[in-house]
């Protein structure tokens, strides 16, 4: 965590200075259901952001309109300076916008390595330098020993790793995580947490991080965002919003939904 | 790749392609020959269809409708307009590819596979109304026949025939074509292209969010896919020199070549040509049981499925191990 020494000083969400991304007034409505309620925020470069809240707060669905998996019913995206509201998810992967999903997505007939080459050979390189260069990545979340071993054998961890591989081997300036402890068995965490930090720290990738932990948000996050029914209670300095009453209330003590 | 190619997939190509072409030579027997020449046509539709039915993931059922057009386009280029078919041949593929980039549009928006086998299944239709209705054309049902074979080439001194009378020039060129076309899809999925395509197979959101476009990745398969299928239909017309709506977009030609893949092994690469090797043999073979042909035939077919659910191909590929116990299930969704 000395790393972190170095890091500026935590600004609340809304506040950072140089925003690589920035949501305004984004409402997602799925028929009758509001999922997200005018939530604003801007995020720093090599910030990480925690979007918190109970089961329904709407957090994946705002995950997924930074993602390009869901698209806002109105307000805006911008990432990196540029409007991305109506970009598919492959044109935000290709601007540097690198995610993990919920329920993991393995390419289950694929080998692990071959999973990352899907990425490097999506992003041009040959079949030849994919093949070498994937090592690296499946390395680097410590999969190395079950490089050839086809997906599907892995357990809900590992394809999390896998997972982060893959997103990795895009070479993301924000890298979207979402629930990437869920399923795995807690002794593996803290290697995780320690991997998501040299992320930002060696690599200087601004991270995005739903989880349900308050003890792994912690570990992680600079910022903090507490959705509750799609609306934003709090935002800002982790420790600030979790010593915010609502969030107290809702989501450390006994949650009201 | 490997549950798609198996292990050495060259190697095996090359033996296959090894012993077919010893046949002619082990085989004195005009009709047997005549299966295999047939064998290889549908083994290279098969193939084709696989690409976008079993290895793209996509649950098309109409490129019965591609082997029609590329079967009469060559048939009346060649025929009516007095063409050669060595040309014909090829504008018939491009036909059918277009036709198969122009029906990779709408199927592009619909994400129900159900939907996506309807749509499908309609434009075959279509096709086949089309075929059978415009008779002054193709004289509909009543078939065209008098499709010119392919013109005969010399070579060192040794002029090869083709056409349906012309056994060896004609397993020569359908061989010819089989190992070619397999080569090419063989090199095409050891590639960025077959990865692309299993990876928007296994999850498409994934894929996607991987850079990968689904809308251009998915219409250059359906446009290979449907030049393919259209090839084998172009062999097919040139060979039997007659063509008919319902023998070659009509709903038996879909059942065929649709048991020949789920039976070979969908979504694998030698299945096809497995699926297509039984299934001709077994067609031709059970004409002199009469009426109870097609029950032999659903038994069989049902039989296989029953015992080899992967197909006769996984017996080539490894199954993959359970997943290693220890971890906790994953979460349920939420918002």
């Amino acid at each position: 965590m000395t790393a972190d020494l170095a890091e500026p000083a935590a600004r609340p969400a809304g506040l950072s200075a140089d925003p690589i991304l920035a949501l305004e007034h984004v409402t997602v409505r799925f028929g009758g259901l509001v999922a997200n309620d005018d939530v604003s925020l801007t995020l720093g470069e090599r910030r990480s952001l925690a979007l918190m809240g109970p089961n329904g707060a709407g957090k994946t669905t705002l995950f997924n309109v930074v993602a390009g998996s869901v698209r806002p019913t109105s307000g805006r995206v911008v990432f990196a300076g540029q409007d991305i509201t109506t970009a598919p998810a492959s044109e935000r992967s290709r601007l540097g916008i690198a995610r993990t999903f919920q329920i993991t997505q393995p390419f289950s007939t694929l080998t692990v390595r071959e999973n990352v080459m899907v990425a490097l050979t999506a992003a041009g390189a040959s079949m030849k330098d994919a093949h070498a260069r994937a090592r690296d990545y499946v390395d680097f979340v410590g999969l190395g020993l079950k490089l050839d071993d086809p997906s599907s054998t892995l357990s809900t961890g590992q394809r999390k790793r896998l997972e982060l591989a893959r997103a990795l081997a895009t070479r993301p300036r924000l890298l979207m995580l979402d629930e990437v402890t869920g399923g795995v068995d807690r002794p593996s965490i803290p290697g995780i947490i320690d991997t998501i930090h040299r992320l930002r720290d060696e690599r200087g990738i601004t991270l995005i991080v739903v989880e349900h932990h308050m003890d792994f948000l912690r570990a992680l996050a600079d910022e903090a965002l507490f959705l509750h029914r799609g609306q934003v209670v709090v935002g800002g300095p982790i420790e600030t919003v979790a010593a915010h009453p609502t969030v107290r209330n809702i989501y450390l003590g006994d949650a009201d939904d | 790749m490997r549950s798609v190619l198996g292990s050495r997939p060259w190697l095996t190509l090359a033996l296959i392609a090894l012993v077919l072409a010893a046949m002619p030579f082990v085989i004195d027997d005009n009709y047997l020959l005549h299966i295999l020449i047939l064998f290889l046509i549908f083994a290279v539709f098969a193939t084709g269809w696989n690409l976008t039915l079993g290895i793209l993931g996509q649950k098309t059922l109409g490129h019965h409708a591609f082997f029609a057009i590329g079967a009469y386009t060559t048939a009346l280029l060649s025929g009516t307009v007095g063409l050669s078919p060595w040309l014909t041949l090829w504008l018939g593929v491009l036909a059918a590819a277009l036709a198969g980039g122009l029906i990779g549009i709408p199927i592009l928006r619909i994400r129900s596979m159900p939907h996506v086998a309807i749509v499908t299944l309609a434009f075959a239709e279509i096709v086949k109304l089309l075929l059978a209705n415009w008779k002054d054309v193709t004289r509909g049902e009543l078939g065209l026949w008098g499709i010119p074979p392919f013109p005969a080439i010399e070579i060192g001194g040794t002029t090869i025939r083709f056409g349906a009378g012309q056994i060896a020039g004609s397993f020569a060129l359908a061989l010819l074509a089989f190992v070619a076309v397999h080569a090419l899809v063989l090199w095409l999925l050891r590639g960025r292209f077959g990865l692309t395509m299993v990876a928007i197979r296994d999850s498409q959101l994934a894929a996607e969010s991987l850079s990968i476009d689904l809308t251009r990745s998915k219409l250059a398969a359906f446009a290979l896919s449907a030049a393919i299928v259209g090839l084998s239909g172009g062999l097919y017309a040139h060979y039997l020199q007659i063509l008919t709506p319902t023998s070659t977009a009509g709903p038996e030609m879909l059942v065929t070549l649709l048991a020949m893949i789920i039976l070979g092994g969908v979504g694998t690469f030698f299945g096809p040509i497995f699926g297509a090797l039984v299934l001709t043999a077994l067609t031709e073979y059970l004409r002199e049981y009469g009426d109870l042909r097609m029950l032999i035939y659903g038994a069989t077919v049902t039989l296989f499925v029953i015992l080899l659910p992967r197909g006769v191909a996984g017996l080539l590929t490894r199954r993959g191990r359970p997943a290693a116990a220890g971890d906790e299930p994953a979460t349920a969704p939420e918002t």
